[in-house]
């Protein structure tokens, strides 16, 4: 067993870590492992960002606020968080 | 380029069916035939030894009928205009069981026979994809997953690479003989297919010939007012609220450059208005 760092990549409707969390993509520390669209779930595992932090996961990098400004010509999806969990894993 | 034009004016879809479409970026249609017909489809594509790619309909010309059937017919003049044409590109596409998940994407606008090529078009509609579908796709076959309302959208596929699902994302877990037509510039995906069976997708590209100076679909322009109010309105999938001006703009923008002449007429209006907010409880 060794302590892994579970990535947790969280884009809300703003900046606000309380807004709606729009998308999700976990990436879990095994080698082998992929991150897909998973067509068989409905909803996301989290409401907010913030409900994420209640379930124990820790902000490690918060979204640039000059991201899809109006008029800009790069259309990104949401705000982006990444939140980490530190957890054993098996090797 | 051909030509596919001659629709009967009961399988043009009506105002709100084309503003579901300028809103979601997506309509779907189920042309009936015959129980076995689309299992005979799916067999004749088990039975191709390589991939004829453009050439699929003439491998398996089945498949020219289901694409002309009259409410696809109906629902691409509706959208294109009745003259629209069949871009020569044409695609099946082979799912494998263990196939992986695609990353969200807009296609690529590198395909020579797009007429005359151009780019991302938030705010008309330049060309569809159809898909057709001749197996049940259940959800763990690999079904096209979409994101309503993301046609109005571009930016490179890399700034989006970290997305897995969205909350509001669209699954096409259908029925055999189901048609997705979908704005060209709509993020979508193949999905996993962690079944034991192919599935097949067939795609085609349809194109508008002329710049349309009427409605081509069943307009009534009574309809104008509840039509522009879910343009302002309706909510295809939740995004940052510092997008919505601008998508509300180019869903107005759409409707009016596929109505010509019959395009909404922009006033002022007061919509804050009426009764006070409701003491809280």
């Amino acid at each position: 067993m060794a302590p892994k760092q579970r990535l947790l990549y969280l884009s809300a409707q703003s900046t606000d870590p309380r807004s709606i969390a729009i998308s999700q993509a976990l990436h879990e520390p095994v080698r082998g492992t992929i991150v897909e669209i998973d067509p068989t779930k409905t909803g996301l595992d989290y409401e907010s960002v913030h409900d994420a932090i209640c379930d124990g996961w820790r902000v490690v990098h918060f979204p640039d606020q000059r991201g899809s400004l109006e008029g800009s010509e790069v259309e990104v999806f949401g705000y982006q968080f990444v939140l980490e969990k530190i957890e054993e894993f098996n090797d | 380029m051909t030509s596919v034009s001659g629709v009967s004016t009961q399988y043009l879809l009506n105002d709100d069916q084309v503003a579901d479409f300028v809103i979601s970026g997506y309509h779907v249609v189920e042309p009936q035939f015959p129980a076995e017909f689309h299992a005979q489809v799916y067999s004749e594509l088990e039975a191709l030894l390589t991939n004829p790619g453009d050439d699929i309909n003439k491998a398996v010309p089945k498949i020219d009928e289901v694409y002309g059937h009259p409410v696809v017919a109906g629902a691409l003049a509706s959208l294109l205009g009745s003259d629209y044409t069949r871009a020569a590109h044409r695609h099946c596409h082979k799912n494998h069981p263990g196939t992986r998940s695609q990353a969200w994407h807009q296609d690529s606008l590198n395909i020579p026979t797009i007429s005359e090529g151009h780019g991302r078009v938030s705010d008309h509609v330049q060309s569809v994809l159809v898909m057709y579908y001749p197996q049940n796709v259940a959800s763990n076959m690999g079904p096209t997953a979409l994101i309503p309302g993301s046609h109005l959208f571009t930016a490179a596929g890399d700034r989006n690479a970290s997305h897995g699902n969205f909350k509001d994302q669209i699954v096409a877990v259908v029925p055999a003989g189901s048609m997705l037509i979908l704005h060209y510039d709509i993020w979508h995906a193949g999905t996993a297919n962690t079944s034991d069976q192919i599935r097949y997708m067939v795609k085609y590209l349809f194109e508008p010939a002329s710049e349309p100076n009427l409605p081509s679909w069943n307009h009534d322009a009574s309809n104008d007012a509840h039509i522009f109010e879910r343009l302002e309105r309706d909510e295809a999938a939740l995004m940052q609220r510092s997008l919505v001006s601008k998508r509300n703009f180019r869903r107005t923008t759409m409707w009016n450059n596929l109505a010509g002449d019959a395009g909404l007429k922009y006033k002022y209006r007061d919509k804050w208005s009426g009764e006070w907010p409701q003491p809280n409880r």
